[in-house]
């Protein structure tokens, strides 16, 4: 019982930063229509910088908060590289490929092959149901709610996010009506890199990560995304919270090597199903 | 079907000061392809004008090169009030609710309030909150109307009002554009490829062929004009 | 359509008749890279396709040529004639892409490009768990050479002539179906981001077709590889390799036949290059990884960025300048939608730059 209770509280938290993750898609993907590979590497770049800063002496919460700014930022210049100009959608696609390369090389390069983790936010642990809950589990499960509202509102109800949204739904009737949709995707890439940022500086006190981590979390993020559609962040959410306690339970039963091909087994579930659901032809 | 010199100016200057919208030899390039050549037109405060001609003529380059979309070679482009432009073929934002797509009209500014547009279009009321990629086509020629009216413009430029849709829908629409100029003094600039739709309720036209104005006049005269019948009105309809 | 080539006829003559003599004046390794050049633009030939006319990513590609590896070497293991298992290779991996694909290529946006990240990492993972079929991480070894009739491929030699007339084959099949793609509306299927669609199930049965495709050519690739090496491990699958195949797509020309030679002859010896500068002794060993990403990093954005339609793209439109064009540069009706260009970029907003010659 106390397994079964830890893997499900890892696996909510583990899910709410997938989650983080499946929202940056979303939103690239609303304004955009493109899908962002570099996703994951945000998240990386996140815990890394956090890393660094607090190693550096930078207190808690600072720290956060700058790593997510950096990769608001980093997000930024994705977006310039990736759609800045008149980028066709594969090159978009392609070029989102090459910078997730270029981070996997960077964060190599600057920290290292050595996994990396720091410890959260100083504070009381829990013990509920005789299972050990870290306060990061509950620092994860606050913030990433308030945010979620925060987005689910701003998509949803204000005039800005309908603008953003009717850039990826046609982007030249939005221009018409006076929307700039470039300056509106890089918004969005902004965003994005500040989510997957937000997700890593979460998840970091939870599991070391790595250079070569953002493939996963890319993947698992994409994976969640997916649930929604690619444009429902409240689905997205779902799927987030799904994929991280299969995740875990996956990984508690049965072996933990089996981990990602879990992940990605469920990922081609997933998208049988969402073909299944989808009329022929009516995606594009 | 040239009637007048088309390389000097048409417009005098008395006509283009006149003029919510107007354009003196506007040249228009797609790479070495020449899509305008020289194209000079005006619209007047309140008028209801008409640009007819085949499809590939440069209608469409025309408006989208007056809404900002094209960048001209050469020529002059002059606005005296605000220009809102209906595309081709409606272009609405299917996923959001007809009211979202009618309020982002105002995105440049001014009253977001959709009320006045379905106080024109009693129609899309009980529409107000279904998916606007949901509707018929008639509809959402209505919902891109209203959207490009949000911005209040002084002149609205409607692209194929009549594509795809049937006749009755396009009576009734051209009959709201006709009684919208009345009330509000809108100009209407109709680019249209049903030549009698187009000329039966505007006051003037131009014939646009191959990039070229061809013809201007009224609208009435245009109509017993025995060339343009046999292009545009003879045994088409 | 334009009847403008890309490449002047006696370049192609010239290529092919320089590298059919190659071989005989290449040593034993030099030959391995001839021959790895060779099977790459076979994969790459097909990748090309897929991302220029389905306007689709696939980073599974080394996992195909991959599969065809495998099929080919457990056959033959297994007491099939080589010839019958290399040819069965392509037809198991263009079977395995139909599945995947089927469900993949009717999603939204690029899912088949996570799809098929997905099936590489799924490839690899499954190998180590497989070892009594596939011999897990330490692979399979002692294949049987390749046997053609009465011919008995034995040398480097005998198989560099193989992949040249198998290379030459597949840039005809490649370049015919280019050529076949009726009206623009397909090709610019590829190249719209508002969705110049044509009827949504044509669409998505070319799709389909270039997928399974591009499977069969990496297939029987990875079939070829397999018999000349004599021996198959999952190392030499890994997810950089389909990395490099798009590279190669990219560096070449994104859907052009000629590019795909181009791609893989440069980036083939890119990495090796990057192998013997990032192996020297005297540099830190995480060295060779930062290199090799770093600089496939760059160099994908990079050409993506400045040249759009890769080397080949470039090239000719510099020949068609040369050749003060005489030919109309396009069909273009002025009221079309000017939406429809080149799949990777806007040069001259009007050219469908995209797939047409070699």
């Amino acid at each position: 019982m106390t397994a079964f209770v830890e893997y499900l509280l890892t696996g909510v938290a583990r899910g709410l930063v997938f989650a983080l993750l499946a929202m940056g898609f979303v939103l690239i993907y609303r304004v955009t229509r493109v899908v962002n590979f570099a996703q994951g590497a945000f998240a990386i770049f996140g815990g890394l910088i956090a890393y660094s800063l607090l190693n550096a002496g930078v207190p808690h919460g600072v720290s956060e908060v700058l790593a997510i700014l950096a990769a608001a930022l980093i997000g930024l210049v994705f977006g310039i590289i990736a759609i800045g100009g008149d980028v066709p959608l594969l090159a978009s696609l392609v070029i989102t490929i090459g910078l997730s390369i270029l981070s996997e090389a960077i964060a190599m390069l600057v920290w290292g092959t050595i996994p990396i983790t720091f410890s959260g936010l100083a504070g009381h642990d829990f013990v509920i149901f005789g299972a050990f809950i870290q306060r990061q589990y509950l620092i994860v499960l606050i913030v990433s709610l308030v945010v979620f509202v925060a987005l689910l509102y701003g998509f949803g109800r204000t005039y800005f996010g309908k603008a953003m949204s009717a850039c990826a739904s046609n982007p030249y009737a939005a221009r018409l009506s006076g929307i700039n949709v470039k300056k509106m995707g890089l918004i969005a890439f902004t965003l994005g890199g500040a989510l997957g940022g937000l997700g890593g500086v979460l998840v970091t006190p939870l599991s070391p990560i790595t250079y070569s981590g953002d493939v996963s979390l890319s993947i698992t993020g994409f994976a969640a995304a997916i649930v929604g559609g690619l444009t429902s962040p409240g689905l997205a959410v779902v799927g987030g919270l799904v994929f991280g306690i299969a995740e875990q339970f996956v990984a508690g039963y049965w072996s933990p090597s089996n981990e990602t091909a879990v992940a990605l087994a469920l990922l081609i579930v997933l998208l049988l199903w969402q073909a299944k659901r989808a009329p022929v032809g009516s995606l594009e | 079907m040239k009637s007048t010199d088309s390389t000097a100016p048409s417009t005098d200057l008395l006509a283009v000061s006149d003029s919510v919208l107007a354009t003196v030899d506007l040249v228009v390039r797609y790479g070495a392809v020449v899509a305008l050549h020289g194209v000079s037109i005006h619209v007047a405060k309140g008028e209801m004008v008409a640009l007819i001609g085949p499809n590939g003529a440069g209608k469409s380059t025309l408006l989208n090169t007056l809404s900002g979309i094209n960048r001209p070679a050469s020529g002059r482009i002059l606005r005296n009030g605000k220009l809102a432009h209906v595309p081709e073929g409606r272009q609405v934002f299917p996923d959001l609710t007809v009211d979202d797509n009618i309020c982002l009209g105002a995105y440049r500014g001014g009253s977001r309030d959709t009320a006045p547009m379905y106080e024109l279009f009693p129609q899309l009321q009980r529409l107000r909150k279904r998916r606007a990629g949901s509707l018929s086509g008639g509809e959402q020629q209505m919902v891109a109307i209203c959207r490009a009216l949000m911005a209040n413009p002084d002149v609205i430029a409607v692209d194929e009002l009549s594509q795809g849709l049937a006749p009755l829908v396009v009576s009734d629409i051209a009959r709201h554009l006709v009684e919208l100029n009345k009330q509000n003094g809108t100009a209407v600039l109709l680019v249209e490829q049903n030549a009698q739709l187009a000329l039966n309720i505007t006051s003037r036209a131009y014939v646009i062929e191959n990039g070229y104005i061809g013809l201007e006049g009224r609208s009435s005269d245009l109509l017993r004009n025995p060339a343009v019948r046999a292009a545009y009105l003879g045994g088409i309809r | 359509m334009r009847a403008s080539r890309k490449i002047p006829i006696y370049a192609i003559v010239a290529a092919g008749v320089i590298t059919l003599a190659l071989p005989l004046f290449l040593s034993s390794t030099n030959t391995e890279i001839y021959v790895t050049i060779g099977l790459y633009t076979i994969v790459v030939a097909g990748l090309s396709l897929l991302m220029g006319f389905a306007g689709q990513v696939s980073l599974g590609q080394a996992a195909f040529y991959g599969v065809g590896s495998y099929t080919a070497a457990i056959l033959a293991l297994h007491g099939w004639s080589p010839l019958a298992a290399l040819i069965v290779a392509p037809i198991a991996t263009a079977f395995l892409a139909f599945l995947v694909g089927l469900p993949l290529l009717r999603l939204k946006g690029h899912a088949l490009a996570f799809g098929t990240l997905a099936v590489q990492l799924i490839f690899l993972a499954v190998i180590p768990e497989t070892a009594s079929l596939t011999g897990g991480s330490i692979g399979l070894s002692a294949i049987p050479s390749l046997r053609i009739g009465p011919l008995a491929m034995s040398s480097g030699r005998d198989y560099a002539y193989l992949v040249w007339i198998v290379v030459v084959v597949t840039l005809v099949i490649a370049r015919n179906i280019t050529r076949s793609r009726p009206g623009r509306g397909l090709r610019a299927m590829a190249a719209s981001v508002s969705g110049a669609s044509a009827t949504g199930v044509e669409v998505e049965r070319y799709k389909l077709k270039d997928f399974t495709l591009s499977a069969a050519f990496a297939g029987i690739a990875g079939g070829i590889y397999v018999f000349f090496i004599g021996y198959v491990s999952p190392d030499a699958f890994p997810v950089v390799l389909s990395i490099e195949f798009v590279i190669m797509v990219v560096v070449g020309g994104i859907g052009t036949v000629s590019g795909a030679f181009v791609g893989a002859a440069l980036i083939t010896v890119v990495s090796q290059l990057l192998t013997s500068l990032g192996t020297s002794p005297s540099l830190p060993p995480q060295l060779p990884t930062v290199l090799s990403l770093g600089v496939y990093a760059v160099i994908l954005i990079v050409i993506l960025r400045l040249l759009p339609s890769g080397l080949v793209g470039a090239f000719s439109r510099l020949w068609k300048k040369a050749q003060a064009a005489s030919s109309p540069v396009s069909d273009f009706a002025g009221d079309e939608n000017v939406a429809v260009v080149s799949a990777v970029g806007k040069e001259e907003p009007n050219e469908v730059t995209l797939v047409d010659e070699v």
